[in-house]
């Protein structure tokens, strides 16, 4: 497994999700290939930071902060 | 990685090649002392770490003294390296070229690289990138240890979380939580500009992010007091528990000290009563008197003689006294008591007139010479010449006969005489009553003596049992109950300060809700949800950044117990404990020992090492698990404080890790007294290893003279 997949999936483990977000774990996707194209904001957004940080192509902070809010704020 | 050959030429006691093929595992060096096992780590570290400094210093001097003037030789250490499949060659020399006897210059240093691929072509590359590719240097600073002190690498409390990041996938999630405080501060930013554009809350919500500022700052400032606090209170602890160890012996001392001033003021008082002057009152001047006795009775017979007389002298006088005054009374009855006529009257010349005439004028009668009448006349008027004579010649009635009373004076200086005699007399007395009472005295000094180096030899055991010098231990009593007291004030002020903690972020949390809700009513909607969520994605960042932290720290603590109760194997060992703590806005991991819960704050120093190596080795193991990658580790004496039975245990156990591992000890060597032979026990049969060497000096060597030096190294 790829370290991007593994540090989206141990963010995606954190019992909030579960808790205020109620997203069930196995309906979770596995890889930030998956999560990319989830319908779920806060996996989406979070998918979108690890590809942003751990990627093939990193990006600057106003990169991702433009893409993370972008996408937020028209997703929501 | 694994290190399969170092060569050392012509460095310091390693005359000419010498070569180690190292093994993968465990391979032990066995030396004794000054014969070549630091120089051994020294060439290694030089080649790691080593600068182009002072190099004339590295060279053989045996090698030097065989090499003619003018001709150079190369002062080399190499190491031959295999990484997935590859090899590699690092090699750091340079040229030793004589100058003269004993003095050389050097030229030529250089680091080479040699890379060899699995086919076995060969490419000359830049040696100190291929160092730090193959071997990086934040690896090689924890890979290599000289001594039981360099292991306590975890002092600096930021230590362990470098290894940490180092070795564990926790680092990757450090730039998350950065990440994740840098996007929610932006939304934040975003929806206070949208709040702020509504004009009816304006003011309030000014207000608020003032009020709020303010507390954040007042919750920082006591959490710093918090973290101080926590601190001064592990060290007291500390303190307390090392004091605790010396604390029955400084009640003790403290006795005992007060014992041995009592004794020492009593010697003192007894000193002081002894007067040892025996003959001053010899030679004073009143002694020669004792030799004059017979002068003085005659003196004292003279006064008690002149003083009989004076007093019969004294006697007569009153007595006569006595009779003129009977006498006057007698003449005064003569008369029935009548008072006479006074003597001049008739006048004198009335008298000698009518003594003249023959004729009484008184009474007018003839008195003829030789008649009672004239007698009668010439009596009266020679009475009053006569009492003319007299008045003036008659003493004083008050008078005293004697004037000066010198013989009572005498009579004082005979008795003073006397009585100076009879102290005289008894200064032989006195000397032997001196005598008597300084050797009684003396013997009591004597005994109070004995007493006193009695409580001396108590405490000088005391301060043989105790480990700290006697001043220290002294203040150890004062220290322990003024750290007692500390204690307890700073647990007071951890308690104050956490519940002004909880208080403010109760007042933070109101502050902050009223705020989200000028926010909700205020700002846009799709810029709170945007808030809201990179909210909670700053959570899930910071706690699974904690969560992976403290999940390689419990696999650590895990790991480092499994070593150390192997090294430690049927002895008391305690748990090593990791904590993570923030302080001062960074995060550290602190390791302590702990017993029963109570930290043991000092561990003897064989269980530090075998603590530190613990540690160590768990992270050289997670680092394996985790970067599939192994990298040697360089242990110079590391377990100079183990018995050999611990250290034969501390080898097979490090022969059970998968790392390799070179061990430089001087276990295992046994001199014979007689022949002074040097030889291995036969206990490192049963040490298991995956190579051994031997490195001696060649014998014959003068210590003195560096160019008789040669090591030379045995495989086993």
């Amino acid at each position: 497994m790829a370290r991007k997949d593994d540090i989206l999936k141990s963010f995606l483990n954190h019992g909030l999700l579960e808790t205020k977000y109620e997203l069930k774990r196995d309906e979770l996707p596995t890889t930030v290939r998956e999560a990319l194209n989830s319908n779920i904001p806060i996996v989406k957004a979070i998918a979108l930071i690890v590809e942003g940080l751990d990627g093939t192509s990193t990006v600057t902070d106003t990169v991702l902060r433009n893409q993370v809010t972008q996408f937020l704020n028209e997703a929501l | 990685m694994i290190i399969r050959e170092i060569q050392i030429e012509n460095y310091l006691c390693y005359y000419d090649t010498n070569s180690f093929e190292l093994s993968e595992g465990l391979n032990i060096i066995l030396g004794e002392n000054g014969e070549g096992k630091t120089k051994f780590f020294e060439a290694v570290d030089w080649l790691f770490n080593g600068e182009n400094r002072k190099l004339d210093m590295l060279v053989s001097a045996k090698k030097l003294n065989e090499t003619e003037i003018g001709e150079s030789f190369r002062v080399r250490v190499s190491m031959t390296v295999e990484q997935y499949g590859e090899k590699s060659i690092i090699t750091k020399s340079f040229l030793a070229k004589k100058e003269k006897a004993n003095e050389c210059s050097t030229l030529s240093f250089m680091i080479e690289g040699i890379s060899e691929n699995s086919s076995g072509e060969r490419t000359q590359v830049d040696g100190q990138r291929l160092l730090d590719r193959i071997f990086p240097f934040q690896i090689r600073k924890y890979s290599m240890f000289k001594g039981e002190a360099e292991l306590n690498i975890f002092e600096n409390d930021s230590a362990l979380v470098n290894l940490i990041n180092l070795f564990s996938k926790v680092k990757h999630y450090d730039k998350y939580s950065e990440k994740g405080v840098f996007l929610r501060e932006k939304a934040e930013k975003a929806v206070d500009d949208s709040a702020k554009l509504d004009k009816k809350n304006e003011k309030r919500y000014k207000g608020l992010e003032i009020e709020i500022l303010q507390l954040e700052r007042e919750k920082e400032k006591y959490k710093i007091h918090l973290n101080t606090t926590e601190e001064e209170i592990r060290k007291i602890e500390e303190n307390l528990q090392e004091a605790e160890r010396h604390v029955t012996n400084a009640d003790a001392l403290e006795t005992l000290n007060k014992r041995i001033k009592g004794i020492e003021e009593k010697i003192s008082g007894l000193n002081a009563k002894i007067d040892e002057n025996y003959t001053t009152s010899l030679f004073d001047e009143n002694w020669i008197l004792v030799n004059f006795v017979s002068f003085h009775k005659e003196f004292a017979k003279k006064v008690s003689e002149h003083s009989k007389t004076r007093r019969e002298l004294q006697s007569e006088f009153d007595k006569q006294k006595g009779v003129k005054e009977g006498e006057r009374k007698a003449k005064a009855e003569l008369f029935n008591n009548a008072i006479p006529l006074p003597n001049n009257i008739p006048s004198k010349a009335i008298m000698e007139e009518m003594l003249n005439d023959e004729i009484c004028k008184v009474c007018n009668r003839e008195a003829k010479k030789g008649s009672e009448a004239y007698e009668f006349m010439s009596k009266r008027l020679k009475t009053y010449l006569e009492s003319q004579v007299t008045e003036d010649n008659e003493p004083d009635k008050d008078e005293p006969l004697f004037k000066y009373d010198y013989t009572n004076r005498l009579y004082n200086i005979s008795i003073s005489h006397e009585d100076n005699l009879k102290n005289i007399k008894l200064i032989r007395t006195k000397i032997k009553e001196r005598f008597e009472f300084n050797d009684a005295r003396k013997k009591d000094i004597e005994e109070q003596n004995e007493k006193l180096n009695k409580e001396k030899t108590e405490r000088e055991r005391i301060l043989g049992n105790s480990s700290i010098a006697e001043e220290k231990l002294i203040n150890v009593l004062k220290n322990y109950n003024a750290w007692q007291r500390d204690l307890k004030n700073r647990n007071q002020d951890k308690m104050d300060y956490t519940s002004k903690l909880k208080n403010l972020e109760s007042e933070l949390k109101a502050k902050k809700e009223e705020k989200d809700k000028i926010d909700t009513s205020s700002a846009n909607s799709f810029l709170i949800n945007t808030r809201n969520i990179l909210r909670d994605i700053e959570t899930i960042f910071t706690d699974t950044k904690e969560k992976k932290f403290d999940e390689f720290i419990k696999k650590l603590q895990s790991k480092s117990n499994n070593f150390f109760k192997k090294i430690n194997i049927d002895a008391f060992t305690g748990i090593i404990v990791f904590t993570r703590r923030n302080k001062a806005n960074r995060t550290i991991v602190e390791v302590v020992l702990q017993e029963d819960g109570r930290t043991f704050y000092k561990p003897g120093q064989s269980l530090l090492t075998s603590m530190h190596i613990s540690i160590l080795f768990a992270i050289s193991e997670l680092a394996s698990e985790i970067q599939e990658e192994n990298f040697p580790m360089i242990f110079d004496a590391p377990t100079s404080s183990f018995g050999e039975n611990k250290t034969a245990q501390f080898l097979n156990l490090i022969f059970d890790t998968d790392n390799q591992t070179i061990l430089l000890i001087k276990d295992f060597l046994y001199t014979d007294k007689a022949t002074k032979t040097l030889s291995i026990k036969k206990e490192f049969e049963n040490v298991r290893r995956d190579k051994a060497f031997w490195i001696r000096l060649e014998r014959p060597f003068n210590p003195n003279n560096l160019k008789t030096i040669n090591t030379q190294v045995i495989e086993l």
